[in-house]
């Protein structure tokens, strides 16, 4: 059974040792692709980490004119061949996440390739290695989408069109707390 | 999974990634006090250091780390690190060797004890550094150079919780609980810790407790990643803690939610106490810490219902004028309650300094000898010389703490020796601090590179970092580990250990410092803390690599360590009972007044260690968090026309600095917030209160009163 990233946005520090992390994979030339967003800045602390979601019909893929974005047979979208990149940026605009990046002087795609050399052989990625309070797990994909601690989603609606995505998030119980989701009040003095 | 005592941590079984050409060198976090286990990765012909590769199968991380972790490794191949001696030539400091250095160094010792008595010289080092060298640095101010006059940077940190634990159970082990015992309590009650950002990787244990239903309960002026996730969130004015503790106890005390047989059978002090938190109703503490009453009824009997539970504490609890008191209060909760020496049932203050833990018990306190104990026990006076070879009365008594230590220079001291730390960011009331260091007639740094403290040195002698050193830390659970060393000293560097045992030789006092390798030094250690309070004797440089670290005390070769202590509800006095004590609520030192309204906290990023000295050099690091900032609550914003991102200037008693305003409601209305990472004009130290507290000699960094409005001229910016 294969393994997939699993986010639970609740614990996240926002520490961004997941960044830090990976740029120490090999073949990411020090440059991260995991991005770490404030929710609510000046409300709260809140963060959410969001790597590449892993699409199990990536439209970054579809929409590259040289078909450089390739899909592995465990279904992780890995970041363009080198070779055949041209830099053009249809897979940044097309990618409803926002995930691709292009280097600008190498004139190459750049994305989170689920850190292929690690979770190839069975290690975790590095952002799932090091994250401190496990926000990101790498974990069974079909007992996280069938029985997983918390509610999950994996399906997201962008207008209509459905996209089903390979990396799940644990979504937080906002009946107990709102962990920072929609206003917060701060303290009381 | 290894030893039966690492079995419910958090370590995964994974296999670390190798490649061709390198070595994996396993080793631990050079910063804060949880030790990280981590492999470097090294070149395997060159010795270069490469990069991190996580280490699953250490017990306490599993591989997890925080930013500062996984880009430690950075500093080893920094272009700034120091490779040569340097010495001030006509105002500057110029590469010299190591001959020129030792000589002129010795010679000035020489000359300066002559003149004004053994005394005069000091040393300030760190709680950074190996057990062995602090070890050495102890033994090298006592018997090297015949000086009092040693103390260190823990002073800072750690000393209000090592006095509080030792006057309420008699031994200071900053955890009565290994860390995987988190998980099994049913309440954790978190206080002045910014868990989330200070000491990241406890926040699977936290997070962990969470999931098994734990309920959580965290006093912190601000609303931090771990307060937002709370159970209760006690948003106290900075430096009431007391009466915050007090009130809880009130609770407990009301319900009738404490453990009669517990404290009948193994405290003292309970009446006493019962007496006089009767005052301190949830509508008198709430005048005074600014809570909600109801928030203290709930958190009081949150904990005083659970079965199981941890009170565990950090810095805002303990920087403060009154934090013994602060933290003695805090263990009561856990006494009144019977909540100890069970799996889950404990209290422990969160380390801050790498080696925090291990720094404070081998004698580079002034007030302490080896194996903590006190220097001026004559047994434990007669046991130390007797392992060192010398007459006992060449040990001196206890000389000058930390902060009263710098304000001696100058005056009864003349030269210092700093080794591993950066007072003059650290400390508070910097400015004077840098007028002290410049009145001596001697300065000697060591460090891995120009610290603005070694910036005003005379000499500056190049050390390694940590991934090129030996020897053993012992961490936030009271678990002394084993760090290996890459072997290599780039440039003409050299380990501290060998420096102070080379100074020593020059000094003619070579024969009390003849080691071969930490791992000589650390056996010595052994039996020098055999039979103290923190015994060590039968821990070996072995069983840690089996053991993956071994708990103190381990007194035979026999023992594994002690994971857990009070087992047996025996506390550590002749009576065998914990010791409940009541404090009243004093205040801060300083308070606020019409001139300066408003109430200055200070504390980590996630980003920085300490002085900044390491990570403000890693630029990914920088890049996170370049500058200080203020945090400012929007109301208060509003009253002085403040806008986010602009220039504001905060002004206390002592000085002033300009920052960058952060507009945030994590924060109360009536305080601001400055992290302290930053040198020089970027200090927040220029501001903070030397006031100490008359026990730990802690300063009180976490609260001093200030005036803010909007600066004028164009500063630094906020990235
Ligand atoms: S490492 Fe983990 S906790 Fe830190 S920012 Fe990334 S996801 Fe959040
Ligand atoms: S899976 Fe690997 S490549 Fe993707 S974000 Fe995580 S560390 Fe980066
Ligand atoms: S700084 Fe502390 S929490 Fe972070 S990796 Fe180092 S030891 Fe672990």
């Amino acid at each position: 059974m294969g393994k997939v990233l699993y986010i639970d946005y609740e614990r996240c520090i926002g520490c961004r040792a997941c960044i830090v992390g990976c740029e120490e994979c090999s073949g990411h030339d020090h440059m991260s692709r995991m991005f770490v967003d404030e929710l609510n800045p000046g409300e709260t602390v809140a963060t959410s980490p969001t790597p590449c979601m892993h699409c199990v019909t990536p439209a970054c893929a579809e929409s590259c004119p040289v078909q450089a974005i390739s899909i592995t047979a465990d279904g992780f979208v890995l970041s363009a061949s080198m070779e055949k990149c041209i830099g053009c940026k249809n897979c940044t605009y097309a990618c409803p996440f926002g995930i691709p990046r292009v280097d600008d002087v190498k004139k190459m795609m750049y994305k989170c390739d689920m850190c292929y050399d690690r979770t190839s052989k069975g290690t975790p990625p590095m952002c799932a290695s090091v994250c401190p309070t496990d926000t990101i797990q790498f974990l069974d994909e079909q007992e996280l989408k069938n029985h997983s601690p918390k509610e999950v989603q994996y399906q997201w609606d962008f207008g209509g069109t459905t996209i089903e995505t390979k990396t799940v998030i644990g979504l937080p119980d906002t009946r107990s707390n709102n962990f920072g989701y929609y206003d917060g009040e701060g303290v009381q003095s | 999974m290894g030893h039966s005592q690492n079995r419910e941590y958090v370590q995964r079984e994974y296999d670390a990634i190798e490649r061709d050409g390198e070595e994996l060198i396993s080793t631990h976090c050079c910063f804060c006090g949880m030790q990280c286990g981590m492999n470097i990765r090294v070149k395997t012909d060159s010795k270069e250091v490469l990069g991190v590769e996580p280490r699953y199968d250490f017990p306490m991380n599993g591989g997890r780390l925080c930013p500062k972790g996984v880009a430690a490794y950075r500093q080893a191949e920094h272009g700034e690190r120091l490779l040569h001696p340097l010495i001030r030539k006509n105002g500057k400091l110029v590469e010299s060797t190591w001959d020129e250095a030792m000589e002129l160094i010795v010679s000035k010792i020489k000359g300066i004890q002559a003149e004004y008595g053994k005394d005069a010289i000091g040393i300030y080092s760190g709680s950074s550094m190996t057990n062995e060298k602090c070890y050495l640095m102890g033994k090298f101010a006592r018997i090297g150079l015949g000086t009092k006059n040693i103390d260190y940077n823990g002073r800072y940190c750690m000393s209000s919780a090592s006095f509080g634990f030792n006057q309420s159970v008699g031994i200071d082990r900053g955890s009565t609980n290994p860390w995987s015992d988190i998980k099994s309590a049913d309440v954790l009650l978190l206080a002045g810790s910014n868990t989330a950002e200070c000491h990241p990787l406890s926040m699977p244990y936290i997070w962990g407790a969470r999931d098994n239903g734990a309920k959580i309960i965290v006093v912190d002026p601000r609303q931090t990643k771990t307060a937002l996730v709370a159970d209760i969130h006690l948003d106290i004015r900075p430096g009431t803690d007391v009466a915050l503790a007090n009130g809880l106890l009130h609770v407990m005390i009301e319900d009738d939610l404490v453990d009669h047989d517990f404290i009948e059978n193994h405290t003292t002090g309970f009446e006493k106490l019962k007496e006089l938190v009767k005052k301190y109703t949830p509508a008198h503490v709430s005048e005074i810490t600014g809570v909600a009453p109801e928030k203290i009824v709930s958190a009081g009997r949150m904990f005083g219902q659970a079965k199981n539970g941890m009170a565990m504490f950090a810095r805002g609890v303990e920087q403060h004028a009154t934090g013994t008191d602060a933290v003695s209060t805090y263990v009561n909760l856990c006494l009144v309650t019977g909540k100890i020496g069970r799996k889950g049932s404990g209290f422990a203050t969160f380390t801050g300094q790498g080696n925090g833990q291990g720094g404070r018990e081998h004698g580079q306190k002034t007030d302490q000898l080896p194996g903590f104990r006190k220097i001026t026990d004559p047994k434990a006076r007669e046991y130390i010389a007797s392992v060192w070879g010398v007459d006992e009365s060449e040990i001196p008594g206890p000389g000058l703490s930390a902060y009263e230590l710098l304000q001696a220079l100058g005056k009864e001291i003349k030269c210092l020796i700093l080794a591993c730390s950066n007072p003059i960011v650290s400390s508070p009331s910097i400015a004077h601090v840098g007028e002290y260091l410049k009145s001596l007639d001697f300065f000697v740094a060591i460090d891995m590179f120009l610290s603005e403290s070694a910036e005003l040195a005379d000499v500056v002698l190049p050390s390694t970092v940590w991934v090129e050193d030996d020897g053993t830390t012992t961490n936030v659970e009271g678990r002394v580990l084993r760090l290996k060393g890459i072997d290599r000293t780039p440039g003409e560097s050299r380990r501290d250990w060998e420096i102070i045992c080379d100074l020593a030789e020059r000094l003619g006092r070579g024969k009390y410092f003849k080691y071969d390798s930490p791992e000589e030094i650390f056996n010595e250690l052994r039996v020098a803390s055999k039979g103290g309070i923190a015994d060590y004797y039968g821990i070996t440089y072995e069983k840690l690599d089996k053991m993956q670290g071994v708990f103190w005390p381990c007194p035979t070769e026999e023992s594994e360590g002690m994971p857990r202590l009070f087992e047996d509800l025996k506390f550590n006095f002749p009576d065998g009972k914990a010791r409940i004590l009541a404090f009243e609520h004093k205040g801060p030192n300083e308070n606020i007044s019409k001139e300066y309204p408003i109430i200055l906290s200070t504390g980590r990023v996630v980003y920085h260690y300490l002085s900044g000295n390491q990570t403000r050099r890693i630029e990914s690091l920088l890049n996170f968090c370049p500058d200080p900032y203020v945090e400012i609550h929007p109301k208060l914003a509003v009253k002085h026309n403040i806008g986010d991102g602009e220039l504001v200037k905060i002004s206390s008693a002592r000085g002033s600095m300009e920052v960058v305003a952060k507009i945030t409601k994590i924060i109360r209305e009536d305080m601001v917030f400055v992290p302290y990472h930053w040198g020089k004009s970027l200090a927040i130290n220029n501001l903070t209160n030397p006031a100490l507290d008359p026990n730990s000699k802690i300063p009180e960094f976490k609260v001093c009163a200030v005036k803010i409005e909007k600066a004028e001229s164009m500063g630094v910016k906020h990235g």
